[in-house]
């Protein structure tokens, strides 16, 4: 007998007219007596302890395979987020008002460089320049006042060790030279 | 049978990966999935094999069932073995033919024991086609409403209970003959 009880009459009386309806669940219960009368025969324990043991293993298997499922599902789960936090992040920047390199309706310019000048602007047009520039000027007296000592020197008009003065002057001009060039 | 409360308790604990738990349904369940599966095959050897199929599928599967019957969610597996087993072999007639041959020799074999009933029981089912068989073995061993055998199915319940009247039918006059 099926142990899910159901009012078979009424629900055959969906289908049938009530003689027939109640003919059919005549039949069906007398047919359900037959097979429980003829029980299938029961599975050997030896089957049912074999089984028991490999599904206790697969049991294994699976909550190992579901334990490293989870672990990529939120590893994945991290990654997408900071992605899309990411692409969040980018377009909120590229959304200020005229973004660099963009003017005001979105087209594309070349960007302004800003680089300092090396050399000043009044020295660049200049047409002179050993008078326009102050260090050049400078360097130039210095070295002519030099010259006119090593000259001096050499002639022995200063009545020193002429020797000893030009080398002196030589050590002058070398730091002159290189204070030129420090700036 | 265990009440419902317990059920749920044994199919969570099978959710968990528990091994006790899945040891307690196998024990619930084994004899109507045997008998179901020996109904259908006439042959102890595949039964055992589809047995354990079905209770391996079922570790595989536990995390999919939301709810509902559990009997009939079982029983659509084991139906699905069934089939399975029955397309892979390419011979579902000739298995038939086979079983028959095989229980008319043992019946032959048999005296008026317990042993002689059911082979003769399996003997006429053999006799029905395959569908009413199963839908017969089917509506016996999980015990599922004719609205819920109807669901499994896929099909309306007037076809159902058509098919299931008339193979009980035909089964009776087989067995009073």
């Amino acid at each position: 007998m099926n142990e899910n009880e159901e009012n078979m009459k009424e629900l055959f009386e969906r289908f049938f007219d009530s003689e027939q309806a109640e003919e059919i669940e005549r039949d069906i219960r007398k047919g359900e007596q037959i097979l429980g009368q003829y029980p299938a025969p029961e599975p050997d324990r030896e089957l049912i302890a074999d089984i028991k043991a490999e599904v206790a293993a697969e049991a294994v298997i699976d909550r190992k395979a579901n334990a490293f499922r989870r672990m990529v599902y939120k590893t994945a789960a991290v990654a997408a987020a900071v992605i899309i936090i990411t692409a969040i992040s980018v377009r909120l920047f590229e959304s200020r008002p005229y973004p660099t390199g963009r003017d005001e309706k979105g087209a594309s310019v070349p960007e302004k460089v800003i680089a300092g000048a090396v050399i000043p602007e009044s020295l660049w047009e200049s047409e002179d320049l050993a008078a326009d520039d102050t260090d050049l000027a400078i360097l130039t007296a210095e070295i002519e006042q030099i010259e006119e000592e090593i000259l001096a020197s050499g002639l022995g008009e200063n009545g020193g060790n002429g020797g000893e003065d030009i080398t002196e002057l030589e050590i002058e001009l070398i730091a002159i030279n290189s204070d030129f060039w420090k700036g | 049978m265990p009440s419902n409360d317990n059920l749920a308790r044994i199919i969570a604990g099978c959710k968990e990966g528990d091994a006790e738990s899945f040891s307690e349904l196998i024990d619930i369940y084994a004899g109507r999935c045997y008998g179901y599966f020996y109904r259908l095959t006439g042959r102890r050897d595949v039964s055992d094999d589809l047995l354990g199929e079905l209770f391996v599928k079922l570790v595989e599967k536990i995390g999919t069932f939301k709810g509902g019957s559990f009997e009939c969610w079982l029983f659509r597996i084991a139906s699905n073995i069934f089939h399975d087993y029955l397309r892979g072999r390419q011979r579902q007639r000739k298995l038939f033919e086979a079983g028959k041959e095989q229980l008319e020799l043992k019946l032959a074999e048999a005296n008026e024991s317990e042993a002689d009933a059911i082979d003769k029981l399996q003997i006429q089912l053999g006799k029905l086609d395959i569908d009413t068989r199963e839908l017969i073995m089917l509506r016996f061993y999980s015990q599922a409403s004719f609205k819920e055998i109807a669901a499994m199915r896929s099909e309306p319940i007037g076809t159902t209970l058509s098919k299931v009247h008339r193979g009980l039918k035909k089964l009776r006059e087989l067995m009073e003959r």
